[in-house]
């Protein structure tokens, strides 16, 4: 009970709406056969891909922060994996401890920039995103010679990290379940997502209270940087290469699901659940329409009305329970 | 407000606090790099005339935008208004072979009417303008690809313009320097005489220092932002015209990358996301490092790549001088958004 009562009270609660609100009107309008859809694998992929990269960004997003260099950090993680593993042929565990350990050193940067200067941190991160995109485009021609590398996982790895399940639904799916379960305990369960909570509401005084909020910030800018080189992991030992291009469409994506979710972008409120439920609200909206009549390219007039009305019902909603 | 009125001074320290005095640095460094290795061809016309076309289209978009900076809030739906005003345009002339001059007004009109509406949303609601130009950009985009496979049933449309019209606005003089730089020089002119001269620019530099206060000193807060975001709609329909017009067709997928590249100029320009400081000769000067970088690159025999790191690693500087700059000019640091 007490599960349930958390899930539909305050942030979740608009992105639930417009999740069901979107499947009644492919359902209505689009004569969506329910079994097939749920039964797919397309949209559920989508999702997951997403979702790894949101809920972290979403955290940010409740710390007061925002970090869009996920964009170059999802083809970092596979180029990286394909040059260490493929290219140069070393032990797939060195080319994964390379990709994350670049997202270590990525979200490093970005925390430590935001901690310092009084630069919002969409410009700081915009930078890392230019400067990373760069990065990941010349070291992949100047050490291979090609924009496209080619990499062959050991059995184990492929079955953890790239497997397909049944009807061609990706093990990532499993990953994003546990990553939400696991944060959604972080964040709503422990006292660290207590102090999340107090950083995005009012910086100063949660410093005052004796949180660390340095440490804190540059904690979440790992987490988001990591997530996003751990997703671009799994699809090169998924697809057994790595592209540099791809991963620009998840930042506005990743931004639109977590605020579909009901997180507020100036700080201090939202859920895992919401961003969970707004993640597969984007999911449906963007994948589902290839099982209606719609003409699939009216797929983004209906993800930017969803958003408008999403973002309306989270702040009537927000209006209600602050009242 | 001293920063970005434009006041004479001969001193050093003045000018080091002055919001270009850092692009300024910035574009002399660039453009000596790229002279030194590109050579005789990006010094003479041809590197001019490709760093120049870049850089009008990006920085007529980038003028508006950074005066929305300047006033505290973002715009990302131009890099969908573009597109959807050259498909305008291309659809209503081209397709249905109707005058040209209408075609420019609805093109232009679409840019208007997005702009209205994003600033009737910004000022109606809290929600941050980020998000909901974003929602907008999906929308527009949905509207722009779904209209046009309804009426033309491709994603591409062509359209021939008469000479007039191409003088006006699509030609190259000699075969090189796009009129669209003409233009852009206009843009700079008028947004110069709005941000620096009018009372109206002083408007905006108070909306972006403190919302409340410039509400409650009587200036008509929810009319400026709503004008504001109708000149970005403006800009970015503009430069869609003079594009659909130079290349005789147009393109849904046209535009996201101006999304960035004027938010990158607008900082590498000196002006800072979070309000109340910039000056369009910075925003001037970091559209063209932007564009001696990104065009420089192809002179240099660097792998272009390389560009992205160079400009990654400019704005980052430009951010963190400025910042510093910012905290010398104010002695105090800024609040964060």
């Amino acid at each position: 009970m007490e599960m349930i009562r958390a899930f539909f009270s305050r942030p979740a609660a608009a992105s639930i709406l417009s999740l069901i609100g979107v499947i009644v009107f492919y359902v209505l309008f689009g004569g969506v056969d329910l079994i097939n859809l749920a039964a797919a694998a397309s949209w559920m992929n989508f999702a997951a891909n997403l979702g790894i990269v949101a809920i972290p960004v979403g955290m940010l997003m409740i710390a007061g922060e925002m970090d869009i260099s996920i964009g170059a950090m999802i083809p970092a993680g596979s180029i990286t994996t394909a040059i260490l593993s493929g290219y140069y042929g070393l032990p797939i565990e060195v080319g994964m401890l390379g990709a994350l350990g670049l997202g270590v050193i990525v979200g490093l940067i970005n925390g430590i920039l935001t901690l310092r200067t009084t630069v919002p941190s969409l410009i700081i991160t915009l930078g890392t995103l230019v400067g990373m995109q760069g990065i990941v485009l010349s070291a992949a021609i100047l050490l291979t010679g090609n924009a496209s590398i080619p990499v062959k996982a050991p059995e184990w790895a492929k079955s953890v990290f790239g497997q397909l399940l049944g009807n061609g639904h990706q093990i990532i799916i499993v990953w994003w379940i546990a990553l939400t379960i696991a944060l959604a305990f972080v964040l709503h369960m422990t006292r660290y997502g207590n102090w999340i909570f107090a950083l995005g509401g009012d910086k100063v005084s949660a410093r005052n209270a004796g949180i660390p909020t340095g440490r804190l910030t540059i904690s979440l800018f790992i987490l988001s940087a990591t997530s996003a080189s751990f997703v671009g992991m799994c699809q090169a030992i998924l697809f057994n290469s790595a592209q540099v291009s791809g991963g620009m469409g998840y930042i506005f994506n990743a931004i639109a699901s977590v605020v579909v979710g009901g997180v507020l972008l100036t700080g201090g409120f939202g859920s895992v659940m919401g961003i969970f439920a707004g993640t597969l609200t984007f999911a449906i909206v963007n994948q589902g329409i290839y099982f209606t009549h719609i003409d699939r390219n009216w797929s983004n007039l209906i993800i930017g009305i969803t958003l408008l009305v999403a973002m309306a019902m989270n702040e009537s909603f927000r209006k209600l329970a602050l009242s | 407000m001293t920063i970005g009125t434009n006041e004479r001074s001969g001193g050093l320290g003045r000018l080091a606090r002055r919001p270009e005095t850092g692009s300024f640095v910035g574009l002399i460094v660039a453009y000596v790099f790229f002279a030194l290795l590109g050579g005789e061809n990006f010094i003479t016309a041809p590197g001019w005339s490709s760093w120049l076309n870049t850089a009008a289209d990006v920085g007529t978009i980038a003028l508006p935008i950074g005066l929305l900076m300047i006033a505290g809030e973002l715009d990302v739906s131009v890099g969908s208004i573009l597109p959807a005003s050259s498909l305008t345009v291309a659809i209503i002339s081209g397709r249905y072979g109707l005058p040209i001059y209408i075609g420019i007004a609805a093109g232009l009109g679409v840019g208007l009417a997005v702009g209205f509406f994003n600033g009737l949303l910004v000022t109606m609601t809290k929600i941050p303008s980020l998000i909901i130009t974003i929602g907008t950009m999906f929308g527009v985009m949905g509207l722009t690809l779904g209209f046009t496979i309804l009426i033309v049933g491709s994603t591409g449309v062509f359209i021939v313009p008469d000479p007039h019209t191409k003088l006006l606005l699509g030609d190259a003089i000699g075969g090189m320097f796009q009129v669209s730089i003409f233009w852009w020089l206009g843009f700079i002119v008028l947004f110069y005489y709005m941000l620096h001269i009018s009372p109206w620019g002083n408007w905006v530099f108070a909306l972006g220092g403190d919302r409340e206060s410039a509400r409650n000193a009587g200036i008509p807060t929810r009319k400026l932002t709503i004008q504001l975001y109708m000149l970005s709609g403006f800009a970015s329909a503009f430069v869609g015209v003079t594009q659909v017009i130079t290349f005789g067709s147009a393109q849904v997928a046209a535009g996201s990358a101006f999304i960035f590249n004027s938010i990158m100029c607008v900082v590498i320009g000196g002006v800072l996301l979070t309000g109340g400081a910039g000056s369009v000769i910075g925003i001037v000067f970091g559209t063209i490092t932007f564009a001696i970088v990104n065009q420089g690159i192809f002179f240099s025999g660097l792998d272009p790549n390389f560009g992205s790191i160079i400009i990654g690693a400019l704005l980052l500087t430009a951010v963190l001088s400025n910042d510093s700059f910012r905290a010398m000019a104010l002695n105090y640091a800024a609040k964060k958004k």
